[in-house]
């Protein structure tokens, strides 16, 4: 009995190694990286509030997907999340459809898509209308400095089965979640991207800021695999909706 | 035109520079106005065997940076023709018709669209009030940063097409759709969208795709040439094979406006280092390569509403 027992602990605790370097029957390209082609969405409430929190008119209840629980602002800039919070039901830049961000955009509530070949991997998000590319063809980020992209700059390496994106040439108006937590301009996201199992992510991004954050703080979360029967993406420009009730042309017969 | 969040203005001329020894003898001329508009004619190409290469899951490889070759959306079935009325630098030119690039409209062979009578009228009520539009429906959504959709986005900017096992992916300045080649079933048909729902799969050297579930709510060009929610469109677009040009040849089908079916024809070729990013049909950048790398071209992020990006006359969001 006994004996058993310590089989099935050694066994176990084998199993737990080899998750945490590769999981088993993990898509992979051809090259042998890991594949992340799907379509993907987390299930968690980080974008409501990365922060823990009880549950409120606006965002259900969560304990928050920040290691440390809080981010660390410096105090000027914890006073203008205050500012962001008291004024999320106007300002946040979600509410004119606008392109969420990076990583906003990851853990946002509406499914994404990844299209992978060797020299990227191309995000497809269905809230929106800006596509992703993360470089993983060993190019560098621009020479210039003053690119402001919604969604960064990308460039990825390897690191076992783990895609490693280094992110930069931010602007300043994207939010982090719908609580008003944001960045500046300095921004400067590490990302990595790998299989806990064949229809499961772990997402962690590493936010630094000198001029917001007292130092960098780690995001997770886990983006499922859409498995439904025929599942597609459908395009949800939603910034068009204030006007499109002028179009189209109505048909014959009809009134205006 | 700004339609995404790079400094173009400074980063040109770098990137110029660095390519000249390879570029000078393609150099292009700066993008706007006239210089948009390339050929008089449209390349024939024949449907047939794709003798190019081939992705690893039997698609022909087309991937790249593509553009039309003709001109832009200021006028559908005289491209070159300018917009009528336009006071600016976009109005008719002197030129005999003639001489200039032919109709879009490939069938019927007169070269314009069959549109029931009172369809005809809304065309036209929409180019009399294109420069004055004293209605929010005379605007065209693509100058609110609205997606182009189909088929107009194939004059819009160039655009760059990616593959991969099962899809083809277009990535246009305003608007990105996606080609399923797995066959799935069309998409309810009450969910209308800008860029539609496309169903394709390759025969030989051309990639033919079912499009439905189009919201008609993007003109075809300035000039005002729609259909309904009830268009139907089987496009074909026919390669060639050393994978320098494809023809976009679109039937449109749609007895609510038009009195026949209908084929739209716009040429377009493909781009590449031989080219100089010109910000318009080729809106690329050369990657920031270690040193001793060869020269490669990318593509950034496409923005514009959030830029305020609209353009063109009078374009406003005042209905935001």
């Amino acid at each position: 009995m006994k004996k058993t027992r310590v089989a099935v602990v050694f066994a176990g605790g084998l199993l737990a190694a080899a998750m945490a370097t590769a999981a088993p029957n993990i898509p992979r390209l051809k090259s042998g990286k890991p594949d992340f082609s799907g379509i993907w969405e987390t299930t968690s409430a980080a974008e409501y509030d990365l922060e823990p929190h009880s549950g409120r008119a606006d965002a259900p209840p969560s304990a928050g997907v920040i290691e440390g629980k809080t981010i660390p602002y410096l105090p000027a800039a914890l006073e203008q999340k205050k500012k962001n919070f008291a004024a999320r039901g106007n300002d946040d830049p979600r509410l004119k459809c606008w392109t969420l961000g990076t990583p906003r955009g990851i853990y946002y509530r509406e499914p994404f898509q990844i299209f992978q070949r060797d020299r990227d991997l191309t995000l497809l998000f269905q809230f929106g209308h800006s596509v992703r590319t993360i470089h993983t063809n060993g190019t560098l980020h621009p020479e210039v400095t003053d690119n402001e992209f919604y969604l960064g700059d990308s460039r990825a390496h390897w690191e076992g089965d783990t895609l490693v994106v280094d992110v930069t040439d931010f602007g300043t108006e994207t939010w982090l979640d719908r609580a008003g937590n944001f960045h500046g301009p300095k921004l400067h996201v590490v990302e990595r991207w790998r299989f806990l199992d064949e229809n499961t992510l772990e997402y962690q991004a590493t936010l630094e800021d000198p001029d917001v954050y007292s130092r960098p703080w780690t995001l997770s979360v886990q983006l499922h695999r859409h498995r439904e029967k025929d599942f597609q993406l459908i395009e949800n420009y939603c910034f068009t909706l204030g006007y499109d009730k002028y179009y189209p042309v109505p048909q014959q017969g009809t009134t205006e | 035109m700004m339609a995404h969040s790079m400094n173009t203005r400074r980063l040109l001329p770098l990137l110029s520079l660095a390519v000249l020894a390879m570029t000078q003898a393609q150099a292009q001329q700066a993008p706007g106005g006239e210089r948009i508009q390339r050929e008089k004619t449209v390349t024939a190409i024949a449907s047939g065997k794709w003798t190019g290469p081939r992705l690893a899951d039997g698609q022909p490889d087309v991937q790249g940076h593509w553009s039309n070759t003709i001109a832009n959306h200021n006028n559908w079935t005289d491209p070159q023709g300018g917009v009528p009325g336009d006071p600016g630098r976009n109005g008719p030119p002197p030129t005999p018709r003639a001489e200039r690039a032919p109709s879009r409209v490939s069938d019927p062979s007169d070269g314009e669209v069959p549109f029931q009578p009172w369809a005809r009228a809304i065309q036209q009520e929409f180019l009399q009030y294109f420069h004055n539009p004293i209605k929010e429906q005379y605007i065209e959504p693509l100058a609110r940063c609205a997606p182009a959709g189909v088929p107009k986005s194939f004059t819009w900017h160039g655009y760059e097409i990616r593959q991969y096992p099962g899809y083809v992916l277009f990535l246009f300045n305003s608007g990105t759709r996606v080609i399923h080649l797995d066959g799935k079933p069309h998409l309810p048909d009450n969910i209308k969208l800008w860029n539609a729902d496309s169903r394709g799969r390759w025969e030989g050297n051309t990639l033919i795709v079912d499009v439905t579930n189009n919201n008609a709510k993007a003109r075809l060009a300035r000039t005002g040439e729609f259909f309904s929610e009830n268009v139907h469109i089987e496009e074909r677009y026919i390669f060639n094979s050393d994978g320098t040009r494809y023809n976009y040849v679109a039937t449109i089908t749609d007895p609510t406006v038009f009195t026949r079916p209908w084929t739209a024809t716009i040429p377009a070729r493909r781009f590449s280092l031989r080219d100089e990013p010109d910000g318009w049909h080729y809106e690329v950048a050369y990657a920031n390569q270690p040193a001793g790398k060869p020269p490669l071209i990318e593509r950034y992020e496409r923005i514009c509403v959030e830029n305020n990006g609209p353009f063109g006359n009078v374009a406003v969001l005042s209905a935001k």
